[in-house]
């Protein structure tokens, strides 16, 4: 799974807890400093991990070019909603950004 | 094509977490990767036969159904299942050693403990 | 000759699993039509199926709750 090129890698971030576990800011902290370096960052929101829409901080990622995409089907069960910028999609996204990054971590 | 494994290591009902990893494991197999899904420590009560619509949850057939459907691996950690005194579990589930549990993972492009 | 698919009850991922299932039944250039009550699935399998290659050849609410999706097979 060796990037060819090293400068930029595509990483990939599932997270599936809610915006008060550490999680979320160890997420936003990894995503920042990785677009600082000019790789691309996607995540992937599914389980509780749908609420951290509503966090501020992390929504704003989405604005700093990090790929945001979440399980609608969870957000609808949890009566979260939809949010400019992010992505309402489902679990073939999630299969989309395993499929095509250089580098998956989970946060759960 | 990625080899995804993912890992349940939780009691299957005190959360809906367990569900949600099996139906993420189906959704997963949509761009071709091979995914195995790994029951280990109380996740291997996952798969045993209980009757959670006693306590108002949906048994996980659709999820075992589809995984089996799609050829996905099923392996449950033999010591999590001796350590519990677990002598059977639904079908289609593979019991395997430690070591193969271990050279799963290590083979791995991603690992999801979820 | 159309092919149909009855997905009212499913919800993602087996929305993604049965259509994709039923198109290898479906031979190249024909037509399937799938039934759907669950919303996220009327915006999401379609954007799926593109970015498979196939085209989407119309979406129409036919009811509360209730999309019909015409898919021609790549």
């Amino acid at each position: 799974m060796e990037s060819k090129d090293t400068k930029s890698m595509k990483l990939g971030i599932l997270l599936t807890t809610s915006p008060e576990n550490e999680n979320t800011n160890t997420v936003i902290e990894i995503s920042k400093a990785a677009r600082d370096e000019g790789h691309e960052v996607s995540i992937f929101l599914m389980y509780d991990g749908v609420y951290n829409v509503n966090n501020k901080e992390f929504a704003g990622l989405a604005g700093k070019g990090v790929e945001i995409a979440i399980c609608a089907f969870n957000a609808e069960q949890r009566k979260v909603a939809k949010v400019d910028g992010i992505l309402f999609g489902s679990q073939y996204d999630h299969a989309c950004i395993a499929g095509d990054v250089d580098r998956f971590i989970s946060f759960g | 094509m990625k080899k995804i494994s993912v890992i349940i290591r939780n009691l299957p009902f005190n959360t809906r977490k367990n569900a949600e990893a099996l139906r993420m494991s189906v959704g997963l197999t949509l761009r071709e990767d091979k995914v195995t899904v790994i029951f280990m420590d109380d996740g291997v009560y996952t798969p045993t036969r209980t009757k959670p619509e006693i306590i108002n949850v949906p048994p996980p057939v659709r999820e075992f159904g589809a995984l089996t459907m799609l050829k996905c691996r099923l392996l449950a950690d033999k010591p999590s299942l001796e350590k519990r005194g677990i002598k059977e579990l639904i079908e289609n589930i593979n019991i395997v050693e430690r070591e193969e549990i271990v050279r799963t993972i290590s083979e791995s492009d991603i690992i999801i403990p979820f | 000759m159309t092919i149909e698919l009855d997905l009212k009850g499913e919800v993602c991922p087996y929305t993604f699993v049965k259509t994709k299932l039923k198109l290898e039944e479906v031979e190249s250039g024909e037509e399937l039509v799938v039934y759907f009550d669950h919303a996220p699935a009327v915006e999401n399998v379609p954007r799926s199926l593109k970015n498979e290659g196939h085209k989407i050849m119309g979406i129409e609410q036919t009811g509360d709750h209730l999309w019909k999706v015409r898919i021609q097979k790549v």
